[in-house]
């Protein structure tokens, strides 16, 4: 069965271009769907499955997000596709962790900068949709920030989790969902902020992996249960402050 | 002497930490120190303060009411006995001569000498000018003194009846009725004396009753002797032939003891402020009884030659105040110390000037008593001008200055009105005004001189303070935490004090305390105004003595210090809002460029016709980004940029097949500026870039350390570049050789057995930012 993909991305000469690496990348069969904007993007999803978010018979399996779009913010649409069973890659020409990191908290799998070369963004891709999801040591960075100081500080820009009251503790933070220690997706194990150390100064994951003693793939795990983790507890955050707001 | 409104008592500093400046060990002694100060202030007071201040109040008003009425009746007893309407002035021959009178049966006798009086039964004969003389305080013998007594009873006997009979020299006699005196007839001196002496016992009053403890008793004895003083001079004042009864009898005994009580006083105040000096008790002890002998000896009559006995006795304790002076300042810097042996030396040295020019005139009795009404009268006041001062002394400089000036001006007058007198024998108005004209023109010559002396003359001028000020601003701006010290030393360069230290304790506000010989001034938050509640109190810095213990604190220097700090406040507010600007500028820049020039390029990129082509378009995007990012972040972490560099160098050689060395090694994790952090790593690219390009190595180690301030960056590979020398420099390596010359370094490439090696040497990378 073909393996469906959507490409959102505004300029078309882009928009092959990324064709032409996911083509390359797989050899499954591959449909491809590819939108403009958020609106066609929007209409393609709801199309596709009647309501958008709801698990549809045929989804999408890896969804290519630009960031920049003439009609709104990529993140919008991760937020939207928040339990749409696909993976969402955002495709992006900015790099730096102000714009990738609130991505990340959307629920983002991982993201590609799109001026690199072609090989190289094929690796990428294929690593991401294995389970291997790039981080560089700025995200890297940023990450330990976030979950050393709690969720808050980290995405303060994210446009959705506007900045808590910073009170740097864990313990005198109010409790969101009313249990008595920290959440567990508040926290890293001390091997996932290990690993995470070493890649905000810029070790690659087989030299993690040989500093650590560990298999290269068990570094990945680690880096995947990160990955979740932000999500997850973004997605609480912004649960917790909807339902203060009255949004819920 | 010491004694002041706010209370020294209960505020005194302990004793100085010796040696450092600025150090935290002292605090505890500051702490106290502080203690005191807010102790006396705010606590024992609140609960009490409206009972104990009412019946202080209470008391205040009643010994005013009392000092007023004391006046009125003395006025009134004085002006109520009859009078002969006539001045007198003594002749060339030693009698008394009639100056002047409005008496048409006087009128004829003007300029004769009076022989004798008779009167109500008693008949005086006048041979000589001592019942002239105002004080029998100030007649040196002891026989004359007798005399002047009786003489000043009997004149004032034959005169209390309505008629009196005067003889002349030229035979004439005259007989007038008498007309009582009236207030108007006191004349203008007693009105002003007086007045000094009510505002004198008036603010003993206050001293004593804002805070009755044993310094201040004694500041109260020496002002109210000083006002009995006052009291007698002004009555003598009113002389025309006789005192009223009582007077010329108590004149010499009450005076030598105010003036002696005064003087024990003083040495007893001075043993324990500006500081207890060691022996103190017994200092004072020896002081008292010395006094409290000669008093009584004298009021029994066993002692001779008294005026002799009180002034050397006076003089020699007024040298033992100066001694005792120099000793507290010695033992501690206190301002208060230097200014009260300032006051002394002039009080004293005019006192021993006062005593030798009467005892040289001992022989004109007419110079005599010149001397003695008007250069003592001078005297008490002055003294008593400083008594009023001392408890002002830290509230205002302006009126210290001033008083210097005025109290210089008129000593350097008297002294010379008294040599002229003395030693030249001129006539009185010849002295007064070639001593008024003289000592003008050394106080116009010598202004300067004693301003700066005043003000201290290493004070910074008002250019080199702002340029300071700012200066400051900047740094403040850039490390916040370092505002104490930075202001400190601000501080420390204007008032220079022998003490800055910094204490924990938060205070509310710029504060003089112990008698001005410390300022409090609380620290402000400079860097970070939003958080201020949040922040905890960062505390206060204290200064101690100011001008290196020669000046005292003012309420003006206190004024000045906020003012500075108000004036830094701004100056930060005003870089910050300057900073943000710049960098939200910076932000948009950065902005527009990646959106607008990076997808053309992206565009551009896809669309090249040739992989060179596509190359040099992806390196331009990534300077691009750079430089983009370079923009909108201001700095950046050593350590944070080598991550980003080993990830970025690690990607590229790994597509490229090429296995990545990477030592990396710092000794000081340093903010780069935006200019180091993208000439770093361009020059790193640029580097890999060319090895990747050009070299076919298999192996690139780098090896980046930063110690001492010096950049080491070396980069070899292993492939099969040859002779360097012989390279084009094209848009690469040129670019290299750009940027690290732009860091103030230099860079070199070496032929090695196998393959390049480049070695990029900066020394002194913060030298430029």
């Amino acid at each position: 069965m073909a393996v469906k993909v959507l490409i959102v991305e505004d300029n078309p000469v882009a928009r092959s271009f990324l064709c032409r690496v996911v083509r390359e990348s797989f050899s499954d069969t591959i449909v491809i769907t590819e939108a403009g904007d958020l609106e066609t993007a929007r209409r393609n999803i709801a199309l596709q499955s009647g309501s958008a978010g709801a698990a549809p018979s045929d989804p999408f399996k890896l969804v290519l997000v630009d960031l920049e779009l003439p009609d709104g913010n990529g993140m919008e649409l991760l937020n939207e596709l928040a339990r749409y069973p696909a993976t969402k890659i955002v495709t992006t020409l900015y790099s730096d962790d102000d714009h990738l990191f609130p991505a990340l908290q959307c629920g983002a799998d991982g993201y590609l900068l799109k001026e690199d070369r072609f090989e190289v963004l094929v690796e990428e891709l294929q690593k991401i949709v294995r389970g291997q999801p790039p981080l560089s040591p700025a995200i890297a960075r940023r990450l330990l920030t976030h979950f050393r100081h709690g969720p808050g500080i980290g995405g303060g820009d994210s446009g959705f989790t506007p900045p808590m009251p910073a009170s740097g503790f864990q313990s005198s933070r109010p409790m969101p969902l009313g249990k008595g220690a920290p959440l567990d997706h508040e926290r890293l194990t001390p091997r996932e902020s290990e690993v995470l150390t070493y890649l905000s100064k810029g070790f690659t994951i087989k030299e993690i992996a040989s500093l650590m003693g560990i298999k290269w793939f068990t570094v990945n795990d680690h880096i995947k249960s990160i990955y979740k983790k932000l999500n997850v507890s973004s997605r609480a955050e912004a649960a917790v402050l909807a339902s203060k707001q009255g949004l819920v | 002497m010491g004694v002041t409104t706010t209370g020294l008592a209960g505020a005194e500093l302990p004793g100085r930490d010796q040696g450092s400046n600025t150090a935290p060990a002292a605090q505890p002694s500051v702490e106290s120190a502080f203690d005191s100060g807010l102790f006396d202030r705010g606590f024992t007071g609140e609960r009490n303060l409206s009972r104990w201040m009412g019946w202080r109040l209470r008391l205040l008003v009643g010994a005013a009411l009392l000092g007023c009425m004391g006046l009125f009746f003395l006025a009134r007893w004085l002006s109520d006995p009859p009078h002969i309407d006539g001045t007198w002035r003594p002749n060339a021959q030693g009698r008394l001569e009639l100056a002047s009178t409005n008496d048409p049966t006087l009128k004829p006798h003007l300029g004769h000498a009076l022989i004798g009086i008779v009167g109500a039964d008693v008949s005086v004969a006048v041979a000589d000018v001592l019942t002239l003389q105002r004080s029998s305080r100030w007649l040196i013998s002891d026989t004359d003194r007798e005399r002047h007594r009786a003489m000043h009873e009997q004149i004032s006997n034959a005169l209390s009846r309505q008629s009196v009979k005067l003889f002349f020299s030229d035979g004439d006699m005259v007989e007038l009725q008498l007309q009582r005196r009236g207030f108007a007839g006191l004349g203008g001196m007693f009105w002003l004396l007086s007045a000094l002496g009510l505002v004198l016992y008036l603010v003993a009053m206050v001293v004593l009753l804002a805070r009755p403890t044993g310094l201040n008793l004694l500041y109260a004895l020496m002002a109210l002797c000083q006002t009995g003083n006052l009291v007698f001079i002004a009555v003598e004042s009113t002389l025309e032939l006789a005192l009223p009864v009582p007077f010329p009898r108590l004149d010499m005994p009450l005076r030598m003891s105010f003036d002696l009580i005064t003087a024990a006083s003083m040495i007893n105040a001075i043993c324990r402020h500006p500081r207890q000096l060691p022996g103190a008790g017994w200092i004072a002890v020896i002081g008292w009884v010395y006094v409290l002998g000669l008093i009584g000896s004298m009021l029994w009559g066993g002692l001779t030659d008294s005026w002799w006995w009180t002034q050397g006795s006076v003089s020699v304790m007024g040298l033992l105040m100066m001694a005792m002076l120099t000793w507290s300042y010695r033992i501690e810097p206190h301002p208060f110390a230097i200014v009260l042996r300032r006051f002394s030396v002039v009080a004293v040295s005019t006192w021993i000037l006062l005593t030798v020019a009467l005892a040289a005139a001992a022989q004109a009795p007419g110079v005599q008593n010149n001397i003695a009404a008007i250069g003592s009268m001078i005297w008490y006041v002055f003294l008593a001008s400083l008594l009023l001062l001392v408890p002002f002394l830290s509230k205002s400089q302006q009126i210290m200055r001033e008083f210097s000036l005025l109290a210089a001006i008129s000593t350097v007058a008297t002294s010379l009105d008294l040599l002229f007198v003395a030693v030249f024998s001129f006539g009185q108005f010849a002295s007064l005004t070639l001593s008024l004209f003289l000592s003008l023109g050394v106080y116009a010559g010598a202004r300067q001189w004693i301003l700066n002396q005043l003000l201290g003359n290493s004070m910074l001028t008002t250019e080199r303070m702002f340029e300071k000020l700012y200066r400051i601003a900047r740094e403040v701006e850039l490390h916040p935490q370092r505002t104490p010290a930075l202001l400190s030393q601000l501080l420390r360069e204007l008032f220079e004090p022998i003490e800055v230290i910094l204490i924990d304790r938060r205070s509310g506000q710029t504060r003089i305390v112990t008698d001005g010989s410390a300022m409090i001034l609380p620290m402000p938050q400079l860097g970070n105004e939003g958080e201020t509640d949040t922040q905890a109190a960062p505390g206060s810095i204290v200064l101690r003595f100011a001008h290196r213990g020669r000046r005292l604190f003012t309420s003006e220097d206190a004024r000045l210090a906020d003012r500075i700090v108000e004036q830094l406040r701004r100056a930060v507010a005003f870089d910050k809002a300057v900073e943000q600007g710049r960098s939200e500028e910076r932000a948009r820049l950065a902005q527009d460029l990646h959106d607008d020039i990076g997808a053309r390029l992206l565009t551009l990129m896809y669309k090249a016709h040739s992989p060179e082509m596509e190359e040099y378009v992806r390196h331009t995007l990534q300077d691009l980004k750079t430089l983009t990012r370079g923009l909108a972040a201001p700095n950046h972490r050593l350590s944070h940029a080598a991550g980003e560099w080993k990830a970025d160098l690690t990607q590229r050689l790994t597509a490229a097949h090429i296995e990545l060395g990477w030592t990396f090694h710092f000794d000081e994790d340093i903010l780069l500026s935006v200019v180091q952090w993208s000439a770093l790593t361009r020059v790193l690219r640029e580097l890999v870039s060319n090895i990747i390009s050009h070299a076919q190595a298999r192996r690139v180690d780098i090896d980046f350390s930063l110690e001492n301030d010096r950049v080491d960056l070396t980069v070899v590979d292993d492939g099969i570049g040859r002779n360097p020398r012989a390279w084009s420099h094209g848009l690469g390596l040129g670019g290299v050789r750009k940027r690290v010359k732009q860091l103030g370094g230099e860079v070199e490439w070496r032929e090695l057995t196998r393959g390049i090696g480049c070695r990029v040497i900066i020394r002194g990378l913060s030298a430029r930012r």
